[in-house]
């Protein structure tokens, strides 16, 4: 099995089932625990970002997460067709800012981009297609 | 995501084991509301059994943190190792918290 695929709609209370397809794959190519951990927490917050901010209206959206595994590389692929959002271009935040001051909001995203080895977007026919890429075999 | 609350003395600590994301961070939230409710309490927040924890999981360490401030307790975390340890380096936050070792530590740094 290389490839597995999810849709799962605009709500926050679906992002475990994403968790836990991605948990299976993990456990069935052997990939490294501590390595799938970070893919985890990448996904967790780019379907937050989704979920909370991609949508302005209240319909049921999709959103299509398919995984595969090449080699040592665990790919993930997410597709919304919500507001276009490259967080690629979302500036750092500023983490010595003090305790009342701090914002949470852009740690999710600087998380991704540490975590994860590669990340690419595209805004295509509509839709926002992002790619995470994370070596997960040693 | 487990968690386990037990008292020590006059200390509450509260212990999570397995993943805090998205999915499971409002349950942590309410146990922190509960354990932090009172004013001048003491709760150590044991995480060495924590796999990982997400911005929604800091989020909501944050909050707990400016509550127990503006009540006068004290929140003080332990066994901030390995793969969490580096998600605090990362996101910042190793100093926005009090950060003990061991949990015998953080019951005494509470106290």
């Amino acid at each position: 099995m290389n490839v597995v695929e999810i849709t799962i709609v605009n709500q926050g209370s679906e992002i475990a089932r994403v968790a836990a397809l991605l948990d299976q794959l993990g456990t069935e190519r052997h990939l490294v625990p501590e390595m799938v951990a970070d893919m985890h927490i990448a996904l967790d917050e780019v379907l937050t970002n989704i979920t909370k901010y991609a949508y302005t209206d209240n319909a049921e959206h999709k959103i299509h997460i398919r995984f595969r595994v090449l080699d040592n590389v665990l790919e993930a692929v997410i597709e919304d067709d919500g507001a276009p959002f490259d967080p690629l271009v979302v500036p750092a935040p500023d983490v010595s800012a003090p305790l009342r001051e701090r914002q949470v909001g852009g740690v999710g995203i600087h998380f991704v981009r540490c975590l994860v080895d590669e990340v690419t977007y595209k805004h295509v026919g509509g839709r926002n297609r992002l790619v995470l890429k994370k070596r997960c075999r040693t | 995501m487990d968690l386990r609350e037990e008292k020590i003395g006059e200390v509450s600590v509260v212990a999570v084991a397995g993943r805090i994301d998205s999915t499971t961070a409002p349950a942590l939230g309410e146990q922190l509301t509960l354990s932090l409710q009172a004013p001048k309490v003491r709760v150590v927040l044991d995480l060495s059994r924590l796999e990982y924890i997400s911005s929604a999981g800091f989020r909501i360490l944050l909050i707990a943190a400016k509550r127990a401030d503006e009540a006068g307790s004290r929140l003080v975390l332990c066994g901030v190792v390995g793969k969490v340890r580096q998600l605090f380096d990362l996101g910042g936050f190793l100093d926005l918290f009090t950060i003990v070792g061991a949990r015998e530590d953080g019951i005494a740094a509470a106290q």
